[in-house]
């Protein structure tokens, strides 16, 4: 009987050490430990055998069974080891392709980059605590210029070519009729901004375009200085371009604004020392601006010995040209993906 | 407009300043500078010299060896002219004298021979056309000199000013104002040029009369009576003068009335006095039909809005715009009558629109001038031509029609308010300083103001106490203030849901959906909408369309996406994009003035060579949505008929809710492909993005997760070609509503084996309880009753 033990587990101990997958380990466990497996039935029968070799042959019996247990278990580790590294060839795939057979991606999809811009400015707005607000771009003469105090036939309006439509409205030539659809919407102090499409009656060509947008401001408190307006436009200029840009503000004229003002930046496209973007004068015009003029106030309902304001009106085109350096403002409405994809 | 730093320096000294310094601080204070050009710089290092010695040229036999001397060098040059001898004093360009930026002097050999500058002709000094010859200097000219010296007033440094800029300053649109302006920006005095004393000499001896009929539309009308006139070429200072202020000389008497409106911006022109009729000129409104021939020749028919300087019988100039060709001077002319008024600025607006005619006098009529500049610019154009014509004399009083004074603005503010607007501690004395330097008169108490407007800036330009702030904000520098953030309450603003809900569904298509957002033209026009089928007059049209294919406003994105596959069909086989935008229809009115305005959303899968009917890839995307933004109320029908043109009848679904039409989903039509010759197909959705947004969405709401398991049961049936397997499912769920979890095709098979015009439809249902196990009896009573049902609908069992 011990011979017995001592050749199944010899036999074991080697077919063990032998065997090559996980699957043979199972079958020689199942041959010898199984219900039916050879050391299992020694191991069942002892109460056969007479007492004085039971005791032996049982302690002998459970040894070994422990042995082949244990060799069983570091074998199958070694095993599962071996296998793991072999999944370098045998499950290896051609990672550098995008799909099966194929090196070509999905297409990402993508917010135009005017939208882009446009949320990306209403977030910084919305953080200072300014409101969004819409209006109609089909607009009438009075939102788009006499409100503004543009009345007819005053040159001002020579600045603004416009589109007339048959029923004797206008397309708004800019977004500041939402400062006074605003104005009569709501009591000051008021912060509003107005983002928007907007058009000017003009032949297309690299810069110039007759639909683009703009993201009009409007802010209205006591005693609204120039100061205040210079920290809105800085902060709002800084976050969109990540860095200190460096500003100048001169006058401009705006029947709207009183005083009123161009905002330059430093071209980030030469850095300031000249450029054909900034007709080598190294500023670009950003930002028409000023404090809101007293007969605007008036025309939206708010007293301007009580109130005072600044406005300013933000061309996103220009912007956005002047962030990745694009050259023909043509592209924004050409639906090309090829331009589109790239930002 | 040009301005011209020579001119500017007779008001206003301009030593010690650079021209560049000079741009900077008025682009920076008064108006855009647009540019800076220096005129005939060069002629700094084109030196007079004298001929030594002419000498054949070794090598070349139309060329010269010239030997010169300034006095202080010698210079020897190969020269190509014919006309030049020794003795001759000549201008030498000197090595490195820059004609232009491709055309500099520089020391050369020609032909062999050593050349160290260049002999000029007058075309190449641009002194005239002439180009026979070098430029031979009078005898007596010394050499040594440079041609700036020479020539003084052809050196010039001038100014471009961006018009837009100054369109509220009608005293800038003249060098004094500029002078003004450049005066109070360095602390320097203002010389004015006007000699108010020669009006002492004018003679009283003429008997013309001048008249307004019509104040509103003339405030002013002043004019001289000069004899003694003699038409010819102005002196080289004047044509230098009026060139660089970039018109062209004509004549002395036409060059000082341009140069007098250029120099004091009071508009001027001069009648041939011989050629009135009687003793008078009137002011007057035109009447309607009138007819005037203006000196271009051009002849207009005039409305009673436009303004005339007529005489007895007849209309002599088209007042604030131009001249008439009936009064015109000309060589012959002794006597004028020198014109000098003011116009009511929206007449001459709309004369000049109206006419197509905005002359330099028309536009600053139209900025509202100031009627006192009248007899200054009349005294000043005598004094002119006294100048150029010494035997002309004034033989009338400055002939004044003025009926209605120009009110002086006093305008009442004070420093505090000043300072509180700039946001800046400026003190009082700098305020005061500033405004003293431009001219207002200051009455000050305490830090009250009482301010009297310049009359040159109180037609329109300043007029409240805003403007004031303007004023000194200016010329402290807007660039001197500093920032500082505004102290207000920090309450959040309001949502403004709608704009929000865009950008939700924006962001959905574009990152969800891998769509790319497209923009296109809020325009469309005929050509495309009948290619698409769908003209029918409705949209609203512009007055003044730049083109055909922009001359009406959309009704329909649909025509923008179309543009989108003919653009990247070129470059793509296969791409989604999408448009959100305004349309705008004029038949449904919000309120009475406006267009009706709708915000859509449009998008489209294109593929060159669908695998699959890209109608399910569009389909796939709208459902995404609806589920993303949890819209409750919708409901997608299947449609073939009340479709738009360009849908395909087969391939569409319209989408609603509150019963009503929100967007279709659809493929495009063959025929419309065709028509736009596109290759491939293309699938679209178009949807009123209006009514997603006011449409009921669902609250979200958890509900407990499943514990009792799940028994799937799969089922395959015949059914007819055309039946919609929407209604299959829906019959499958109706017979155990409470027990099915889902109900699904998972396959749909037509071919061997199954009867012609008909389909296998196989479908999974997956019954359970919320409360328990189902039975084995249970689920074999619901599959029993499934298959029933299926039968009783003629949906046999495969």
């Amino acid at each position: 009987m011990e011979n017995k033990l001592e050749e199944i587990k010899k036999q074991t101990v080697d077919a063990v050490r032998s065997a090559k997958t996980a699957d043979e380990l199972e079958d020689l466990r199942v041959r010898v430990l199984g219900r039916k497996g050879s050391l299992t039935i020694i191991l069942r029968s002892l109460g056969d055998l007479p007492p004085e070799t039971r005791g032996t042959i049982g302690k002998k019996s459970n040894e070994i069974k422990k042995i082949i247990e244990e060799t069983l278990e570091s074998r199958l580790n070694e095993l599962n080891e071996t296998s793991l590294d072999g999944l370098v060839t045998s499950e290896w795939i051609d990672v550098t392709l995008s799909s099966p057979g194929a090196t070509g991606t999905a297409k990402t999809g993508r917010l135009h980059p005017i939208s882009q811009i446009q949320y990306e400015i209403e977030d910084i707005f919305t953080s200072m605590g300014f409101e969004i607000l819409d209006g109609p771009e089909a607009e009438t003469e009075y939102y788009n210029f006499e409100a503004l105090n543009i009345p007819k036939h005053h040159p001002a309006r020579d600045m603004q070519d416009t589109f007339w439509t048959e029923d004797g409205n206008l397309l708004r030539t800019h977004t500041s009729p939402i400062q006074v659809r605003g104005m009569e919407k709501m009591k000051p102090p008021l912060r509003i901004v107005g983002p928007g499409r907007v058009f000017r009656y003009e032949s297309t060509d690299a810069s110039h375009e007759n639909t683009f947008y703009q993201v009009e401001g409007m802010m209205i408190d006591r005693d609204i200085s120039v100061s205040h307006l210079i920290y809105v436009m800085k902060e709002l200029l800084r976050r969109i371009f990540k860095r200190d840009v460096k500003i100048r503000l001169r006058p401009g004229y705006f029947p709207f604004v009183e005083p009123g003002f161009e905002l330059d930046m430093n071209c980030l496209i030469c850095g300031g020392t000249g450029c054909s973007v900034c007709k080598q004068s190294g500023w670009v015009e950003v930002l028409p601006c000023g404090l809101v003029h007293p007969a605007v106030l008036r025309y939206g309902n708010i007293d301007p010995s009580q109130w005072s304001g600044f406005a300013f009106g933000l061309g996103l085109n220009r912007l956005i040209m002047m962030k990745y350096g694009i050259n023909d403002i043509r592209h924004f409405l050409s639906g090309d993906e090829r331009f589109l994809v790239q930002f | 407009m040009w301005i011209s730093l020579n001119i500017i320096s007779k008001m206003v000294s301009l030593d010690g300043i650079s021209p560049e310094d000079i741009a900077q601080r008025l682009t920076m204070s008064s108006a855009e500078i647009e540019c800076l050009e220096y005129a005939n710089r060069h002629f700094t290092t084109i030196i007079t010299a004298k001929i030594l010695d002419v000498k054949p040229h070794p090598n070349a036999d139309k060329l010269t060896l010239v030997d010169l001397s300034t006095g202080s060098e010698n210079h020897r040059v190969v020269c190509g002219a014919p006309n030049h001898k020794k003795g001759d004093i000549v201008p030498l360009a000197m090595p490195g004298t820059e004609f232009s930026k491709d055309f500099i002097i520089k020391k050369s050999k020609i032909r062999g021979e050593e050349s160290s500058g260049m002999l000029c002709s007058e075309k190449e000094l641009g002194l005239s056309d002439d180009h026979s010859g070098i430029l031979i200097f009078p005898e007596g000219t010394p050499a040594g000199k440079s041609l700036a010296e020479i020539f003084p007033d052809s050196v010039d440094v001038r100014l471009e000013i961006d018009n837009k800029s100054i369109t509220h300053r009608p005293d800038l649109w003249s060098h004094m104002g500029f002078a003004r302006e450049i005066a109070a920006l360095y602390g320097r005095p203002f010389t004015d040029v006007i000699d108010r004393s020669l009006e002492s000499g004018f003679k009283n001896a003429e008997s013309l009369k001048v008249e307004i009929m019509n104040p509103e539309a003339a405030p002013r009308y002043s004019g001289l009576v000069v004899k003694n006139i003699k038409i010819g070429d102005s002196p080289d200072w004047l044509k230098a003068a009026v060139t660089s202020i970039g018109m062209r000389p004509i004549n002395n008497i036409v060059d000082i009335t341009n140069y007098v409106m250029a120099e004091v911006g009071e508009p001027m022109h001069a009648f041939d006095r011989k050629k009135l009729t009687g003793d008078r000129i009137i002011v007057r409104l035109a009447r309607q039909g009138e007819p005037i021939m203006t000196l271009d020749g051009q002849t207009f028919t005039l409305t009673s809005e436009d303004i005339v300087i007529a005489d007895n019988d007849k209309p002599i100039a088209l007042a604030g715009v131009m001249g008439g060709g009936n009064s015109e001077i000309d060589d012959s002319t002794t006597e004028i009558v020198l014109e000098a008024a003011t116009f009511n600025p929206v007449n001459i607006r709309k004369t000049a629109q109206r006419f197509n005619q905005r002359t330099e006098a028309a536009m600053r009529f139209e900025k509202s001038l100031s009627p006192e500049l009248t007899a200054a610019a009349l005294i000043r154009c005598y004094d002119l031509i006294k100048k150029c014509i010494p035997g002309a004399v004034a033989v009338s009083k400055i002939l004044d029609a003025y009926p209605v004074k120009q009110k002086t603005v006093k305008i009442k503010t004070d420093t505090e308010f000043i300072k509180k607007r700039i946001g800046q501690k400026i003190s009082d004395e700098r305020i005061t300083g500033i405004l003293k330097a431009l001219d207002f008169r200051i009455e000050i108490k305490g830090t009250d103001l009482e301010l009297e407007v310049p009359h040159y800036r109180a037609t329109k330009d300043i007029s409240i106490p805003e403007d004031i702030v303007e004023e000194v904000g200016r010329i402290y520098g807007f660039d001197n203030i500093a920032e500082s953030a505004p102290m207000v309450p920090c309450t959040p603003p309001r949502r403004n849901e709608f704009r929000l809900f865009e950008r939700k569904v924006k962001g959905i298509l574009s990152m969800h959906f891998n769509m790319i957002e497209t923009s296109g033209y809020s325009f469309v026009g005929e050509d495309f909408l009948n290619r698409l089928g769908i003209n029918e007059d409705r949209e609203l049209r512009l007055a003044n369309p730049l083109s055909m294919e922009q001359d009406r406003l959309r009704r329909s994105l649909v025509p923008n996406a179309v543009k989108s596959i003919m653009v990247n069909m070129r470059n793509s086989d296969y791409f989604k994009t999408y448009e959100m935008g305004r349309i705008y229809i004029k038949d449904d009115r919000k309120s009475k003035e406006l267009t009706g305005e709708n915000t859509r959303v449009c998008g489209l899968v294109y593929s060159r060579q669908p695998d699959a009917p890209l109608f399910y890839e569009a389909k796939e995307i709208v459902c995404g949505l609806i589920e993303m933004i949890s819209m409750d109320d919708i409901v997608m029908v299947p449609e073939s008929k009340e479709l738009p043109p360009y849908a395909h009848p087969g391939r569409s679904m319209l989408i609603k809710t509150g019963g009503k039409d929100a967007g279709i989903i659809s493929e495009f039509h063959p025929k419309t492909l065709k028509s736009f010759d596109i290759q491939g197909r293309s699938a679209f959705f178009d949807i009123d993005l209006n009514m997603l947004f006011d449409a009921e969405k669902t609250d979200k709401k958890f509900c407990e997760l499943q514990k009792y398991p799940d028994v799937p049961f799969e089922l395959s049936i015949l059914a007819d070609r055309y039946v919609h397997t929407a209604d299959i499912i829906s019959h499958v769920i109706k017979t155990s509503p409470e027990y099915i979890k889902s109900a699904e095709v998972i396959s749909i098979y037509e071919g061997a084996q199954i009867p012609e015009g008909k389909k296998s439809v196989s479908i999974k249902t997956v019954y359970r309880a919320s409360d328990r196990t189902l039975s084995p009896e249970e689920i074999a009573g619901l599959q029993k009753k499934l298959i029933e049902s299926m039968n009783r609908k003629g949906f046999t069992l495969r």
